[in-house]
């Protein structure tokens, strides 16, 4: 069974290039969410391993969704351009592993590692 | 001793010359705080009149407007411990002007007696400035965010436009196409408001078609604002729509016409792209990606709809955009 993870990124192409690196390192990608309403949808129906977060959609923030998985016990981490996330996203997203944007493929894989514990 | 009178008198006005030309409000106060003088301009910027402020102590000036807890402990303990101090920020509400922040150099000037002191105290107000760089910190940080999303997108479509059964030269014109879509919608982001609308997307786009031919038509429509976001999706689909024109369809032949008009209903910017007089059209059987880009920008990004259509005369594409999202400044 691989791992399934969640992606959060309201760009399509961000989101799509993601997906596709991610499945090509075996997981099962669900989504990707473009909305904080899909998201929370998604994590209702389809709890996922792992979720991978956008801190900005459009102009809402994610933190309804990290707030939602953190109490779910589900594990994320954010890729974002800002260097403090949790400056804009609020305490929730405190040290949580960023893949960074645009991603790079080490800090995707070390974010991924941080969140798996292997 | 009439000529030592000249003496000082001419230093007097020399002095108070002095004061008056300096363009920051200034006063100078005698060792009790009292305003032994202050320049033109300190009483141009604080309203308040010469008669009313010489001779008073400071703290009592203009119904105690220059009763400021910070003022007092700069005059009372910074500055006996120091000849100067330099942009010492303030922050009060001046009953006349308004809330400021003041940045306060001050300057103690030993008497020759040694017996006395004054002191010299110049207000500049950093207010508009300190406004002014908030706003530059802020647009700054929003313009580095969105390089960074830029650049997320240049790497995505880096990866995904096709190699299989190309040569490099056709996926690296396929690759640079899309980024000139990319390249022209920030020019449109950048633009003046009222210049970021669907005419001028569209223009953008038939730009390199249009060689003096008829070959494309945009048809009045009413203005539509678009956000910048909502620029660089659309830029990217008509792109797309117009290369698989160039390609394959009315764009292909001298003759063929691609026609675009849209409306606003309920809402929602309604684009319709069509195409006659190409070759005949026969809907693809496999979906290129072109073609995915198409749907997934208009549907994901968007939150719109797209049908494309393969009649036998032309190629059709209908976009539907919620204006929600269209014209929001995002």
């Amino acid at each position: 069974m691989p791992q399934t993870i969640l992606i959060v990124e309201d760009e399509f192409l961000i989101a799509m290039d993601l997906q596709l690196r991610l499945e090509a390192h075996g997981w099962r990608v669900v989504g990707p969410a473009a909305t904080i309403r899909d998201a929370l949808e998604l994590v209702e129906q389809e709890p996922p391993d792992v979720a991978l977060l956008d801190v900005h959609l459009g102009d809402q923030l994610i933190t309804p969704v990290a707030e939602c998985l953190k109490a779910r016990g589900i594990p994320f981490a954010v890729a974002s351009a800002f260097d403090w996330p949790e400056r804009v996203g609020g305490d929730v997203l405190a040290g949580v592993p960023n893949a960074g944007k645009p991603t790079s493929e080490r800090r995707l894989l070390s974010a991924l590692k941080q969140l798996t514990g292997e | 001793m009439e000529e030592l009178y000249r003496i000082l008198r001419t230093g007097h006005v020399q002095t108070q010359g002095i004061v008056d030309t300096i363009a920051d409000p200034m006063v100078v106060l005698d060792s009790s705080l009292c305003v032994q003088n202050a320049s033109r301009s300190f009483f141009e910027t604080f309203q308040v009149f010469r008669d009313e402020t010489i001779g008073q102590r400071l703290t009592d000036l203009g119904n105690g407007q220059w009763n400021i807890p910070e003022l007092q402990r700069l005059l009372g303990d910074v500055i006996p411990k120091s000849t100067a101090v330099i942009n010492y920020e303030v922050t009060h509400d001046f009953p006349s002007i308004g809330r400021r922040t003041m940045l306060l150099t001050a300057r103690t000037l030993f008497h020759p007696d040694g017996a006395s002191h004054s002191l010299l105290l110049v207000f500049s107000d950093a207010t508009d400035r300190m406004a002014r760089d908030r706003a530059k910190d802020m647009l700054f940080g929003e313009l580095r965010h969105r390089m960074k999303n830029l650049l997320g997108v240049v790497q995505s479509l880096a990866r995904q436009t096709p190699i299989e059964g190309r040569t490099a030269e056709e996926y690296r014109d396929s690759l640079l196409g899309r980024l000139g879509a990319l390249i022209d919608s920030e020019d449109l982001a950048f633009a003046e408001q009222g210049e970021l609308g669907v005419e001028q997307l569209l223009e953008r786009t038939f730009a390199p078609y249009a060689s003096g031919g008829a070959n494309t038509v945009i048809e009045p429509g009413p203005p539509v604002q678009l956000g910048p976001r909502t620029v660089m999706s659309l830029s990217l689909v008509l792109h797309e729509l117009t290369t698989n024109a160039a390609k394959y369809g009315a764009l292909s032949d001298p003759e063929g016409q691609v026609r675009v008009r849209w409306q606003v209903e309920d809402g929602k910017l309604h684009l319709h792209w069509a195409e006659s007089g190409g070759p005949a059209v026969s809907a693809p059987t496999a979906t290129g990606y072109g073609t995915q880009l198409i749907q997934s920008t208009v549907s994901y990004n968007l939150g719109g709809t797209v049908e494309l259509d393969y009649p036998q005369g032309g190629f059709q594409a209908e976009i539907v955009v919620p204006l929600g999202t269209a014209s929001q400044s995002e």
